[in-house]
């Protein structure tokens, strides 16, 4: 309860004030942080044993091909739809100015 | 000098230990604290207004397990409840409390007291944002003609078709471009509310920016409410993630060959 009630509410912004687990912070705490001149983690093993994420540089034909492959997947009909009914509604103007209303909406509550 | 001497052949010497150390502190605001590494108590060791948060561990090697990991991190969590902390890189370890103090507390005394006035008051936020792969492919098969078509051309063709390449090409180009208009607009949104940031360089896929920021307090609020109406803004598209504030890893540094 205490962690909802904690800064405004979003329903997008995903929140965690203290880290909720090793995936978000395991890159501070190894590669960030004050060194030492002569204590550069010589002492420390193991690192290679911990996976973070998988870094893919994105320049290379497995990469490509993936993607292509991916993209070739891809169903489309649903984002079709909202494509179709996005247009239906005056293009992205439309749901633009929608959002600015509701935008407006949440400044006026959350400003009393 | 060494930090620890490699284990001895006479060995049976179970009980020799070194000292970790976790970050430094403020010695008016240092306590005793939470257990640390191997569950062995934190102390803090202090010289001329400054501490280090250390514990003793065994001799040898440390080893980064993921609960070794998490020790280090919720040291530093809660002693930054109480003041300001500098954290150090996991690892370091001291013979004793006498060369922890004479080879690293005295020496950057002025440096450790300095970065503590100057970091007081801040805390890191740390903000990560992933596009949603079927949202940002589906966006840039609509938007890019020439996608689209290599699409249709190679869709049930065997993977050595050679558009493929072209197409994984283009769609590569197409996510990175919008990668750097994404993370830019979102840089420019919250550097505002923050004193100094720092983007990570490595390219991820489908990642739109993983970056810390060093925010005020006081501001904390401000950023938060900025980061909000870019993740409302990308609902469905891109996911938006902000942990923190934290102790500030990414903003401490000591100048080289200081003794």
């Amino acid at each position: 309860m205490a962690i909802a009630t904690q800064g405004t509410a979003s329903n997008y912004l995903q929140r965690a004030p203290s880290p909720s687990g090793l995936a978000d912070v395991v890159e501070l705490i190894l590669d960030k942080g004050l060194v030492i001149d002569a204590y550069v983690r010589i002492a420390v093993i193991g690192i290679e044993l911990i996976t973070i994420d998988a870094r893919i540089v994105i320049a290379s034909v497995d990469t490509y091909l993936r993607f292509a492959e991916q993209v070739n997947r891809l169903d489309l009909t649903q984002t079709e739809a909202a494509g179709l009914a996005e247009l239906r509604d005056g293009g992205s103007n439309g749901s633009d100015k929608a959002k600015g209303a509701m935008e407006g909406v949440k400044e006026k509550v959350s400003g009393d | 000098m060494a930090v620890q001497s490699p284990p001895r052949p006479d060995a049976g010497d179970a009980s020799a230990t070194g000292l970790y150390c976790y970050g430094i502190v403020s010695a008016r605001n240092a306590r005793p604290q939470r257990r640390g590494l191997g569950d062995a108590p934190v102390e803090p060791v202090a010289h001329d207004g400054v501490a280090a948060l250390a514990s003793s561990v065994p001799a040898g090697t440390v080893r980064a397990r993921r609960r070794d990991l998490l020790s280090h991190m919720d040291v530093l969590g809660a002693a930054f409840e109480h003041g300001t902390v500098l954290p150090l890189r996991f690892g370091t370890v001291f013979e004793n409390e006498g060369s922890l103090v004479q080879d690293f507390l005295a020496p950057r005394h002025d440096e450790l007291a300095a970065l503590l006035r100057d970091l007081s008051g801040h805390g890191e936020l740390r903000v990560t944002a992933h596009y949603r792969e079927d949202a940002i492919l589906a966006e840039v098969v609509r938007e890019n003609r020439r996608i689209a078509q290599l699409r249709e051309a190679t869709r049930g063709a065997g993977a050595g078709h050679p558009a493929l390449i072209e197409l994984g090409e283009l769609v590569a180009a197409e996510v990175q471009a919008r990668t750097a208009r994404d993370s830019r607009a979102l840089l420019e949104r919250l550097r505002k509310q923050a004193r100094r940031y720092e983007v990570g360089d490595e390219p991820i896929e489908y990642e739109l920016l993983r970056a810390s920021f060093l925010v005020d307090q006081k501001r904390v609020a401000k950023f938060e409410a900025e980061l909000e109406r870019f993740a409302a803004d990308q609902a469905g598209r891109a996911d938006v993630k902000l942990t923190g504030p934290l102790p500030p890893h990414s903003f401490v540094s000591l100048r080289h060959g200081g003794h």
